[in-house]
């Protein structure tokens, strides 16, 4: 019995550690680019899809589009204007996403590397 | 003294001149990138003008109906009375006619060949390690003009002589041709090194003037993702933004579902340099400006690079100064290949005696 409360506490805990939900920053940086980008995201997780907003800071956010989870991968996407953004992250641990990002515009297109932490207290 | 000059100017193109070519070839293509792009694309690109142009709000609405309905991102009101105005969606930008409302086309995001043309030109279209060898390509041809002239003084040709394709003739050429470009091309080296270089003389700029760099204004986030009956719409935006700012007009809106704020751009018509630095952010509820922008409180360093930009892509003074540019660029293929030329003709000359 105690095996079986502990082994679904367990299961609880690392469910609760995999949901992507709260604040998340880091930056990304462009292939050839000199600087990083800071990044912040309000995340919420519902099953597997993804929503909230995106940004360089807490006063510019945009509205995550198409978001997705598949197992320990989170893919997204933002529109801030010219300027699209495709997030194709991994779950490397509870508090880190890494991955890939593909910025797009009209006649022109750019990889990035992202690495995002969860900010504590979220 | 002449001899090591000499040596320097030719090992400078034999290890760098692959490079300088394409930054030429690329730099005269992409000095016409916004015409070549509407040659491109003539649908998207033309509309008739007439007496009645019609609000953001209608264009907005016509580009969101014909793609799904599909939120309005930003707008790039039409710049010139022959152009659309461009409504930038989710899934591209869309070309609508202002005095008809009627829907042109879409653009899909994307890389095209005249962006890999861009992306040559700035990084070889490699990332980091293209940008390096741009970097320091840029600073061989900044050396190659100066030994290039050093070489020329003492003679002073300017002019072409011998028979045609033989080795006077193109040891003229690259002389005259040297000379004459000598100048638009050391303008478009010296910005292209201060380009490749951004970082480390944008941070000596602020040491020498003392200011840091500025923080973006931390604005409060506004998250609600639809735009409320009460809120002001984009036109009133620009009319508010151009109160504030006369004599300019807007040429990007961007709406408050992205970003929390309206932002529109503004530029005055008759500045080059630094045009497009002005921005004004507007509460949507209220109207409220939250924060301005503007080119007239650029730092030292930004008023710098602005106009170093300017200069390096020809905007400096408009169109003839584009033409300057553009055909000093079409100029560095040539006088890499002609020198290269000289050389090959010359060893072989020797190598025969």
């Amino acid at each position: 019995m105690n095996k079986t409360v502990a082994i679904g506490f367990l299961l609880a805990v690392s469910a609760m550690a995999s949901d992507l939900t709260g604040k998340w920053s880091g930056t990304f940086r462009v292939d050839g680019g000199d600087h990083n980008v800071p990044q912040l995201f309000i995340l919420k997780q519902e099953g597997n899809t993804l929503t909230g907003s995106g940004g360089p800071n807490a006063g510019e956010q945009y509205p995550i589009e198409n978001g997705k989870i598949e197992g320990d991968e989170a893919r997204f996407e933002l529109t801030t204007g010219e300027w699209k953004f495709a997030y194709d992250l991994k779950h490397t641990s509870p508090d880190a996403l890494i991955g890939q990002l593909k910025l797009q515009r009209v006649n022109d297109s750019r990889n990035a590397k992202v690495s995002l932490t969860r900010s504590k207290g979220q | 003294m002449r001899r090591l000059i000499l040596k320097i100017h030719l090992w400078l193109a034999l290890v760098a001149g692959v490079f300088m070519v394409v930054l030429g070839v690329t730099g005269c293509i992409i000095a016409f990138e916004p015409e070549l792009d509407r040659l491109l694309h003539p649908h998207l690109s033309h509309v008739k003008q007439d007496s009645r142009i019609i609000s953001l709000v209608e264009i907005g609405e016509a580009a969101s109906t014909k793609y799904g309905g599909e939120p309005v991102v930003a707008y790039l009101p039409s710049s010139s009375p022959d152009f659309p105005t461009q409504v930038i969606l989710s899934r591209g930008v869309v070309s609508v006619d202002q005095y008809t409302g009627e829907v042109l086309g879409i653009r899909t995001r994307g890389q095209t060949l005249l962006g890999f043309m861009r992306a040559l030109h700035v990084q070889l279209a490699t990332g980091d390690m293209g940008r390096n060898i741009l970097r320091w390509s840029n600073l061989a041809i900044l050396i190659s003009l100066a030994s290039g002239l050093y070489l020329w003084w003492p003679r002073k040709r300017v002019r072409i002589r011998g028979p045609r394709w033989s080795r006077l003739f193109w040891f003229d050429l690259h002389n005259s041709f040297g000379i004459l470009s000598l100048l638009p091309l050391l303008m478009l080296a010296a910005t292209g090194v201060v380009i490749g270089f951004e970082d480390g003389i944008a941070s000596l700029l602020d040491k020498m003037s003392g200011r840091q760099p500025v923080q973006s204004p931390q604005i409060s986030t506004r998250m609600e993702p639809a735009l409320s009956a009460r809120e002001i719409t984009p036109d009133q935006a620009v009319a508010i933004a151009r109160t504030h700012l006369p004599g300019t007009v807007a040429y990007r809106v961007q709406m408050p579902r992205y970003g929390g704020l309206y932002v529109v751009a503004l530029t005055y018509s008759d500045h080059r340099i630094s045009a497009g630095a002005n921005s004004i952010s507007i509460d949507p509820t209220d109207g409220k400006i939250i924060a301005a922008n503007l080119s007239t409180s650029l730092t030292p360093r930004e008023r710098f690079m602005a106009t170093n930009e300017a200069i390096h892509t020809g905007n400096i003074l408009g169109m003839p100064t584009r033409i300057i540019a553009a055909l000093a660029s079409v100029l560095l293929p040539l006088q890499v290949s002609s020198g290269l030329w000289i050389w090959i003709r010359r060893t072989t000359i020797f190598r025969h005696s």
